[in-house]
């Protein structure tokens, strides 16, 4: 570690200089290397830390009881403690929240994949008058503030009946993902080569045959993509369900951890606690998928 | 956005040998592309009706909770209205002149957050991009560790809601986790006693910072995918022209990937002009409207002030966020084409 510095300044030095030096010493360009490395591994190190510093005061947080974390301290906890945790779990009945944020999450994902699955085929490959103007509209509306919206789809939820209710945050969420999910399905689909289309039209196959049995497959990462990019943010909703639910029974994870930190004085370990909980689950769910997600979204820009 | 035209150029091209004709009828099967391709009637018209039907749930939902609610709010920018009395009262321009200058109680307060508003939304993209592009470049050089790193990077935004917006909060008070690490590190100076977001003069930058912190995962990903788009062979002409790592970095690829930077600002732009979930969350535009933002002001005139008539105010200024963001949106797109 005391090494370090001095490293770091002699890189950027020598890093200015020409490199091209032909018969340069094998010993030395060899250090030079090994001491870029070194550095560029640091700050990369660096960066990562930052990434990760409020989950660790998170977690740590979560596992103090409330005497320790009003002390403050240190970040590894002095007496490691589950009770804040099951604590948090029990009284504040987050399975029922944790149930909703389920089930709104997965009705999300299901109906964004199958909707624009089908547009996104659409716009790729059948032509019929209005594809480019349709397929525009979605596209702006992009630009169209969420906050603009949202105060027409309380009005209009409840004139349909459904405000308050777990669909009155899946259809305008399924609406509000579809320029990106359009983008990225258009996209994966286009780079489908068309002889495969071509030769199972010759077999007599149905338009829908085609998209169900060749395209859906072969467009596999673009599908888990959609699914992570819709699926993460819809966890992590909170706006649209702080203003139109008001039913506790039909709170969502993130709701039920404001009714945490709206108490007077809020429990900073079992907010903390329950911010995890939260959390955990998208974790999990973007490490399982991490590798198709970056690939996904890798072939939808360089596509 | 980058693939919309590259699909439809595809599209194009690929339009000529979807036409060929499946049998034998080969006089049809022409030129692609040209009004003179012929391909059986018959198919013309199954896929305009496939072509419609796959559409139509996008459509019709589209038309419900789209189409329908932005024609309602921009009506309702033209009314006042609590939300309460059963008919609006037809106001024309004046929410508008209200919020711009004529109102003695809104005018002011947007001023305010608008000027909070803007040192966001230059602060926010220039220090993403400052962040991510060179931690990209870092990244696309380290092979190793290269995926482990990646979902480090990309945690920030797998969490980017109210939760990991109250540990921010928590390690942001007067006895939390940033203060106590600059008093280890011997900066016990820069500590903040009243907590970083309770003193009128932190809250905001530190609010910078936080957007910043969730903004570069995506960004950075970006400028990663460019960056292994970019031929290897370019970047060994450089060298052998004698370019350093420095020198190469600067005029050959920053350049190549200026229309990642264009998106990355452009997303960027869009999101502060118009987010305000985490000023909601963290500091309410606290202490004293200091991290008031535009989108914040939006949402209290449109959820909190009871039976006040300000409904067709907070759509008005919904409609004045959503004007500022197309300009910006083209004036990146103009800026953006004149120099590739």
């Amino acid at each position: 570690m005391t090494s370090i510095p001095p490293a770091g300044t002699r890189d950027r030095t020598t890093g200015g200089a020409p490199r091209a030096g032909g018969g340069a010493p094998s010993g030395a360009a060899r250090t030079r290397r090994i001491l870029a490395r070194t550095v560029v591994g640091l700050l990369l190190a660096g960066y990562g830390l930052v990434s990760v510093y409020p989950f660790l005061w998170m977690v740590s947080a979560a596992f103090k009881d409330r005497i320790e974390v009003v002390r403050g301290g240190h970040l590894i906890p002095e007496n490691p403690t589950l009770d804040t945790l099951v604590d948090t779990w029990n009284t504040l009945h987050f399975f029922d929240f944790f149930l909703n944020s389920l089930l709104v999450t997965l009705y999300t994902v299901v109906l964004t994949l199958v909707i624009y699955a089908a547009a996104g085929y659409a716009f790729a490959v059948l032509r019929f008058p209005g594809r480019l103007l349709l397929s525009r509209l979605f596209v702006s509306l992009l630009f169209v503030p969420g906050v603009t919206v949202m105060l027409p789809i309380v009005l209009l939820e409840n004139e349909l009946g459904i405000l308050g209710t777990h669909w009155g945050l899946v259809l305008p969420f399924v609406n509000g993902g579809a320029p990106l999910s359009i983008l990225l399905m258009t996209g994966a689909f286009a780079a489908i080569p068309g002889e495969l289309r071509d030769s199972a039209r010759v077999d007599g196959a149905s338009e829908f045959r085609i998209f169900l049995n060749i395209h859906l497959p072969l467009a596999q990462p673009a599908l888990i993509t959609v699914a992570l990019l819709t699926a993460i943010p819809t966890w992590n909703e909170y706006l649209l369900s702080r203003v139109s639910l008001n039913d506790r029974s039909a709170f969502t994870l993130p709701l039920g951890l404001q009714t945490l930190a709206a108490e007077n004085v809020p429990q900073y370990n079992n907010l903390m606690a329950g911010a995890l909980i939260v959390v955990i689950p998208v974790v999990l769910l973007f490490l399982c998928l991490q590798r198709y997600f970056v690939n996904g979204l890798v072939g939808a820009v360089k596509g | 956005m980058t693939t919309a035209p590259r699909g439809t150029a595809h599209e194009k091209a690929g339009g000529g040998t979807d036409r060929t004709p499946p049998a034998g009828d080969t006089t049809a099967a022409e030129r692609p592309g040209g009004p003179g391709a012929r391909p059986p009637r018959r198919r013309i018209r199954t896929e305009t009706v496939s072509g419609y039907l796959f559409v139509a749930p996008a459509v019709v939902l589209f038309a419900v909770m789209g189409l329908y609610t932005v024609g309602y709010g921009f009506l309702l920018s033209f009314a006042s209205w609590n939300g309460f009395m059963p008919h609006w009262t037809w106001v024309g321009l004046d929410n508008y002149a209200d919020l711009l200058w004529r109102s003695p109680v809104y005018a002011p307060r947007v001023r305010d957050a608008g000027l909070n508003t803007l040192w966001v939304m230059t602060a926010v993209p220039v220090l993403t991009v400052v962040v991510s592009f060179p931690l990209a470049v870092l990244l696309n050089r380290a092979r190793r560790m290269r995926s482990v790193l990646r979902s480090v990077y990309f945690l920030p935004y797998v969490t980017s809601g109210i939760a990991v917006f109250f540990a921010w909060q928590y390690i942001l008070k007067p006895d939390g986790a940033v203060n106590l690490l600059l008093e280890q590190l011997g900066l016990g100076s820069l500590q903040q006693p009243q907590g970083w977001l309770g003193n009128p003069d932190t809250a905001l930058p530190t609010m910078i910072v936080v957007t910043v912190w969730g903004a570069v995962p995506v960004s950075m990903l970006l400028y990663l995918t460019g960056l292994q788009t970019i031929d290897a062979s370019l970047l060994e002409a450089a060298e052998l022209d004698g370019a350093g790592w420095w020198r190469t970095q600067l005029s050959v690829v920053w350049p190549l990937l200026r229309p990642i930077t264009a998106i990355v600002v452009l997303l960027n732009l869009r999101d502060s002009l118009q987010g305000f979930q985490t000023f909601l969350v963290m500091t309410n535009g606290g202490p004293g409207d200091h991290t008031n933002v535009l989108g914040l002001e939006a949402y209290s005139l449109a959820f909190l002030k009871e039976l006040r008539p300000t409904l067709g105010l907070a759509s008005a200024l919904g409609w004045l966020l959503f004007a500022a963001a197309l300009l910006l949106a083209l004036i990146n797109l103009r800026a953006l084409r004149s120099k590739t």
